[in-house]
């Protein structure tokens, strides 16, 4: 019975946010703005990817290389082999992963610090190796991507049209990742993070689970990167070095690691607007997003959705009430909260 | 006469084919034997103990049994199938479940939790189905999750459910790591030192649990420190000193057993031993 109730709770936040999304652009007039919240949904699927493979229990440094590789993707299918973005969407998360199966069958073997700096390197090589190929722009990067072709009526001229493309893949995405996380692979990954030696004496393949997040989180980049190329329409090695997926790092880390889908989100959100806001400049945008992190981790480890519980406000006392005789499900679920 | 007739019961189950057969089986750390040319044979139903001091090579010889070691020389055969070499996860997949010395449990997960993640492998339907929420793959996980009830009842723990299982007093703990164990069906179930750290009440009851669960038909093989416990459970013992074999039999016949006595038993009394 509380099954039902917390899914209850669930659906209706989730139509909810389905109406405010739908409904957002006609409020929000200035292109600049929406720039702003198209930019935080391409992010907040970063972050997703970053969270998926938390729920393992690996720390990746890779998310921005794995959005880059979408990202080239899709501008080459497009720009050399004449796809429709269309086709060149799925390709470039089907490609990701690839890359991701291949990398991943190396390097998820072993978790913890090696995986963390292997990552790290991958996204240290990958823009090196773009900037180096002709083929692929080189440093000088590649210009005038064409956006997505019209489809019936929907053609993409002016951030609307974008912006509703970017929320459907969001969406999707996060319907993927909540069905992943309440299923039998969503509980074999957390059994794998909270005690990996366990996990295996029930019979979990630890390297087959960590290979599968691995390539789903990739792929999940990889689309995220494919929808920028069309949106931005230019690439330049220099958009998905470390920094991005210390960025990505961080979106999840802010918002909250143990928030699956709504820690990713609203970190997303934050660094996306705030540093904007402030009008920082480029340059010293690093030295500030660094000490973000190193502040977070000394004062607010467990993220900005952690508040409500040290603050113990009020609604989350009486939800905690409410809910009390259901299993504390798993924090990340509660997207409708 | 009872020596013999235990040494019988030995050579007939080694003929039908053993639940467990441990040949020969050797693990080097360094220059160093852990375990050294030990064998021996597990039939269904029993409850095995291996005992002996510190160092002796239990822990170690649970730890390649179980797949987390890898067999230097020799070859163990569960079930008719040899399953030296294979890895942890594919050793508990053929029904050899485990439960550790120290609590190894999901600590921030409560105690339903901890024994529901525990039925990963009894799924029937495929990922797919559970990924797309099929009506099957549904149904399928309710029954878990009242399989997960019933196993938490047969272990006395079904009061728990909700309490995170890092807030569990120490033996509710271990009873808990048995109850994840259980939780993959095993045919055979390793339990480390499942008595160590518990006070007499609630050493009785793990007891008592252990019998129900050998009841239910499942062979158990355990390492344990008390003494007296392992005489009252243990259908045979098996004696390690220092990575080798040095006795196997009834427990009447290992107290008795000169040698054991001597590296082990040392100058424990006769009392403790009943």
């Amino acid at each position: 019975m509380s099954i039902t109730r917390a899914t209850k709770k669930r659906v209706l936040g989730l139509g909810v946010l389905f109406v405010v999304l739908a409904l957002l652009p006609t409020v929000v007039k200035s292109p600049y703005y929406m720039h702003l919240v198209i930019m935080t949904c391409d992010n907040i699927i970063l972050g997703l990817s970053f969270s998926l493979l938390y729920s393992t229990g690996l720390l990746t440094m890779a998310a921005g290389a794995f959005w880059g590789i979408g990202a080239y993707t899709s501008a080459l299918l497009v720009m050399k082999a004449g796809l429709s973005f269309w086709i060149a969407l799925p390709l470039s998360g089907v490609c990701a992963a690839l890359v991701g199966l291949g990398i991943g069958s190396i390097i998820a073997r072993i978790p913890g610090i090696a995986f963390l700096i292997q990552t790290m390197i991958i996204s240290l090589i990958i823009p090196e190796v773009v900037g180096y190929s002709d083929f692929l722009g080189s440093w000088g990067g590649l210009l005038g991507i064409p956006g997505p072709s019209s489809i019936g009526p929907l053609r993409f001229i002016g951030k609307t049209p974008y912006y509703y493309l970017i929320v459907v893949l969001l969406m999707l995405n996060v319907l993927a990742f909540v069905a992943l996380y309440s299923s039998r692979v969503g509980r074999a990954w957390r059994s794998i993070r909270v005690n990996a030696q366990l996990a295996e004496t029930l019979g979990i393949n630890l390297h087959w689970y960590r290979l599968l997040a691995f390539i789903i989180s990739s792929a999940s980049a990889g689309l995220a990167g494919s929808f920028y190329a069309h949106y931005f329409q230019a690439l330049e090695p220099g958009m998905f070095t470390a920094f991005k997926s210390i960025n990505v790092q961080i979106f999840a880390i802010l918002g909250g690691l143990n928030y699956y889908i709504v820690g990713p989100a609203v970190g997303a959100a934050i660094m996306t607007f705030v540093p904007e806001l402030l009008r920082v400049g480029r340059e010293i945008e690093p030295v500030i997003t660094g000490a973000v992190l190193i502040l977070l981790v000394i004062f607010l480890p467990g993220g900005v959705l952690s508040l409500r519980e040290r603050l113990g406000s009020f609604s989350w006392r009486l939800a905690k009430r409410a809910g009390s005789d259901e299993v504390p499900a798993e924090p990340g679920l509660h997207t409708g909260d | 006469m009872k020596c013999r007739r235990s040494r019988g019961y030995t050579r007939v189950t080694e003929s039908v084919g053993s639940l467990l057969e441990v040949r020969n089986v050797s693990k080097y750390f360094g220059g160093l034997a852990a375990v050294s040319d030990v064998s021996f044979d597990v039939s269904e139903g029993e409850i095995v103990g291996l005992i002996g001091p510190n160092g002796a090579g239990k822990s170690t010889m649970f730890n390649l049994i179980s797949g987390f070691l890898p067999v230097d020389s020799g070859k163990i055969i569960y079930a008719g199938r040899e399953i030296t070499g294979l890895k942890a996860h594919a050793v508990a997949r053929l029904g050899i479940g485990r439960a550790f010395q120290a609590p190894t449990l999901f600590m921030n997960l409560s105690v339903f939790e901890n024994v529901f993640n525990g039925f990963h492998l009894r799924y029937q339907k495929s990922s797919w189905k559970s990924f797309f929420h099929t009506k099957g793959a549904l149904e399928e996980e309710k029954q878990a999750r009242s399989s997960v009830m019933e196993i938490l009842e047969f272990m006395g723990l079904a009061r728990t459910k909700h309490v995170q299982a890092r807030n569990l007093p120490h033996g509710h703990q271990k009873v808990l790591g048995v109850c994840v164990a259980m939780a993959i069906k095993p045919s055979l179930l390793l339990l480390d030192e499942p008595l160590s750290g518990m006070h007499p009440e609630e050493a009785a009851t793990m007891g008592e649990i252990i019998n129900n669960i050998r009841s239910s038909g499942v062979t158990i093989i355990l390492v344990e420190h008390n003494v007296g416990a392992v005489m009252r459970l243990c259908n045979r013992i098996v004696v390690l000193t220092q990575g080798r074999k040095i006795a196997e039999g009834a427990p009447k016949e290992i107290a008795e057993n000169q040698e054991v006595i001597e590296a082990y038993l040392g100058t424990d009394d006769e009392e403790e031993i009943d």
